[in-house]
């Protein structure tokens, strides 16, 4: 069963913590592009997006738990979903990086992670026009 | 699993979303209930069950 107001709130904070994240990102992208700057201004860039990723995380926990029964299974397929296909491509980029040298400008952590919740939110419209 | 939730609902003249509210779940997923696509779970067939005044096995059959 849901709670209503929990959800409510949760909904309103929702997107509000993912453009901040998202933001925060981007911003700490900008910064880091700028070469003249101290190790602990890149440092504390690149830390940038942490504090807003952690109320983005609290706000989604709320939200799953505010959900009815079915609105929760939706989410647990879409993870089914976007769990072993993060696996494929981590390990077949594993894998293709004995067999050969990829590009850290295309393949590094920086460009990989942004495959992740594109998987989370692809296993999400499969779920959800399951139930359509 | 087949159910009767549709005609029950139709019978009080309840919109999904009526029923929705009732019983504390989306409209979605009353919608998926009736289209046989989610089964609800046991709680949620109780909950079901008491709007309407019947048991669970007058509403619901494997």
């Amino acid at each position: 069963m849901t709670n209503p107001s929990a959800s409510r709130r949760a909904s309103r904070s929702l997107p509000l913590s993912a453009g901040l994240w998202i933001l925060c990102f981007f911003t700490a992208r900008g910064v880091l592009e700028l070469r003249d700057l101290g190790p602990g201004i890149r440092i504390a860039a690149a830390l940038l997006p942490v504090a807003p990723f952690a109320w983005f995380l609290w706000t989604f926990i709320g939200h799953i738990r505010s959900a009815d029964e079915l609105e929760r299974r939706i989410h647990l397929e879409a993870l089914a979903v976007a769990f072993p296909v993060t696996m494929l491509l981590l390990m077949t980029l594993g894998l293709l990086q004995l067999a050969t040298t990829l590009s850290m400008d295309d393949w590094s952590y920086r460009h990989v992670w942004a495959f992740l919740p594109a998987f989370y939110l692809g296993g999400l419209v499969l779920a959800r026009r399951r139930y359509q | 699993m087949k159910n009767q939730l549709r005609v029950l609902r139709a019978g009080r003249a309840w919109t999904q979303a009526e029923l929705a509210e009732r019983a504390g779940v989306s409209r979605q997923t009353i919608n998926a209930i009736e289209t046989e696509k989610y089964e609800p779970s046991l709680p949620l067939a109780f909950t079901l069950a008491r709007l309407f005044g019947l048991r669970i096995e007058e509403i619901f059959e494997p």
